[in-house]
């Protein structure tokens, strides 16, 4: 395999030179480091580290929950180009409350040569919570993009791990014409391995309105609660009924995650909206459940 | 392969077999329900997405490895295989109609047959090491009975896909003949999906088939039902 491919289906793609900057190159890797700990004042960013496309302005305090701490990443350029390479390392300490999103939706440009790979390190300490809820991914068309997000807990740990995917600029009458992507999540507790997900698309290999796949539907988007041990089949049926009697025509529906791990919830819909509205009223149902607080609105605007 | 082991292999892929394949519908109860599935062509169609999504990206290359670990004496790593397709297989549902009738094979087979490989398994799954997966029980299963990985994983699809005709049939009207010419008619797709899942690790394992994993998790709060997945 190439060294720099993620994935066997991405080995073609690594080894295509990039016209414009090569790969790795300045604005080409970006890095993000969040650190979050417990301070006698609640939650506090400890450490923040951004270079291009990331940038951080600084910490909100709108959370609904007292010792909660807000950042919303920024990008100063236009979205995800060929060639990118992103990193994101997002730590959140013993005890602490860390809430994290994207100001707006990636977008992840057209492209012709090489592909635009994002790794997403999350980690939680015991007793922390994370909220790691970006902003939809939007693929525009041509798009070959590979996500890999790892989360890992300690003891008593938990997290709200979402991920929302549009398939092109639906406005605009783009649907599935990006070429690939793909994007795996694997989850980690005390005691190894919890459970994996992937997401691949590759529309012109396989169709992806096919039954049971898409369907009729365009937006695809999945919350995971992850809270070991903190009876799940309860959790479960608590989030379906958010979700299902949330102001939406999306469907969606939770199950049980393997190895007590916690809840994963899906929903398909025809808009990112629609998606969303299911995805938060679970978010907002699984907070209260697990720290006694509502989510943050949707609404940065 | 020896004349011993064909017979083992038209053994297992029989619906004859006792495995509890009634009790399963891996959510085509809730597709009927729903009316997104009522006749032969919606069946077919929604088949091939179970075997290009599902059984060929998760349950074949997780077979294949444990028949390559039965083969060299493995279980330590027939029981990660096991684990690891567990944590992929994320709807509650499928699990247990897996683990179920991976176990009820498992205890079959020991009744039949003296094998210490199975035994050592099956003291694993007792201990909780492994979760007896159908794919990975007919994977050792097949791997000792001189069962070829390829043959293995066409008489898996073909296992699969009778099931859920089977289920199809108390679900749907769907005629004797109407079943067997999906069956014939899928032959391609459980050929593809057996070439697919050849050369992968168990790493690689992704099923993917969302709006299936949301059908079934209507299921699993369904009113009535005659199915447990």
């Amino acid at each position: 395999m190439a060294a720099d491919a993620p994935h066997p289906t991405f080995e073609g793609y690594a080894a295509e030179p990039v016209p414009q900057a090569a790969v790795g190159s300045p604005g080409k890797d970006g890095v993000l480091e969040l650190t979050f700990a417990a301070t006698s004042r609640g939650t506090r960013l400890v450490h923040d580290y951004a270079t291009v496309p990331f940038h951080v302005s600084g910490t909100l305090a709108h959370d609904p929950h007292p010792n909660a701490e807000t950042v919303f990443v920024q990008s100063p350029t236009g979205g995800v180009a060929q060639g990118d390479r992103l990193d994101v390392t997002v730590r959140v300490d013993s005890d602490a409350v860390a809430h994290v999103s994207t100001q707006s939706s990636t977008k992840v440009q057209t492209m012709q040569r090489n592909y635009a790979g994002a790794r997403t390190a999350l980690s939680v300490g015991s007793g922390g919570h994370l909220d790691y809820v970006p902003e939809p991914t939007i693929l525009h068309e041509g798009a070959r993009y590979c996500q890999e997000l790892t989360l890992e807990l300690a003891a008593d740990a938990t997290a709200v791990v979402a991920d929302v995917v549009v398939p092109g600029r639906l406005a605009r009458g783009e649907r599935f014409d990006f070429e690939r992507y793909l994007s795996r999540v694997h989850t980690k507790g005390p005691d190894g391995s919890l459970f994996e997900d992937a997401t691949h698309l590759a529309p012109a290999e396989s169709d992806p309105t096919a039954p049971g796949v898409f369907g009729e539907f365009a937006v695809y988007g999945t919350t995971f609660v992850v809270a070991p041990g903190r009876n799940a089949a309860a959790l479960s049926d608590t989030l379906h009924e958010a979700a299902s009697d949330a102001d939406s025509d999306a469907r969606a529906g939770a199950t049980e995650l393997p190895n007590d791990a916690g809840v994963a919830v899906r929903a398909l819909g025809d808009c990112a909206n629609a998606v969303q509205t299911v995805l938060h009223a679970a978010w907002d149902c699984a907070r209260r459940e697990l720290l006694d607080a509502p989510a943050p609105v949707g609404r940065k605007y | 392969m020896t004349a011993d082991a064909t017979l083992e292999a038209f053994r297992l892929a029989d619906s004859f077999l006792p495995v509890g394949t009634y009790t399963a519908s891996y959510g085509l109860e809730q597709f009927v329900q729903e009316g997104r599935v009522s006749d032969a062509t919606d069946l077919e169609a929604l088949l091939s997405t179970y075997l290009e999504r599902q059984v060929g990206p998760a349950d074949l290359i997780a077979l294949r490895a444990a028949h390559a670990t039965t083969r060299e004496g493995d279980v330590d790593a027939a029981c990660r295989v096991d684990r690891r397709l567990t944590a992929v297989t994320l709807a509650a549902e499928f699990r247990k109609s897996a683990e179920q009738s991976g176990e009820r094979l498992l205890s079959l087979q020991r009744d039949l047959r003296e094998a210490s490989f199975l035994n050592q398994y099956a003291e694993r799954v007792a201990d909780g090491d492994a979760p007896s997966n159908y794919a990975v029980v007919l994977g050792v299963v097949t791997g000792l009975a001189d069962v070829d990985e390829r043959s293995a994983c066409l008489l898996c699809c073909h296992g699969f896909v009778t099931g859920l005709l089977g289920a199809a049939q108390r679900l749907l009207s769907l005629g004797h003949t109407d079943a067997q010419r999906i069956l014939d008619d899928l032959r391609p797709k459980m050929i593809a999906a057996v070439d697919a899942s050849a050369g992968r690790t168990p790493d690689d394992m992704m099923p993917f088939a969302p709006l299936i994993d949301v059908i079934t998790a209507n299921h699993e709060r369904a009113d009535r039902r005659l199915f447990m997945s």
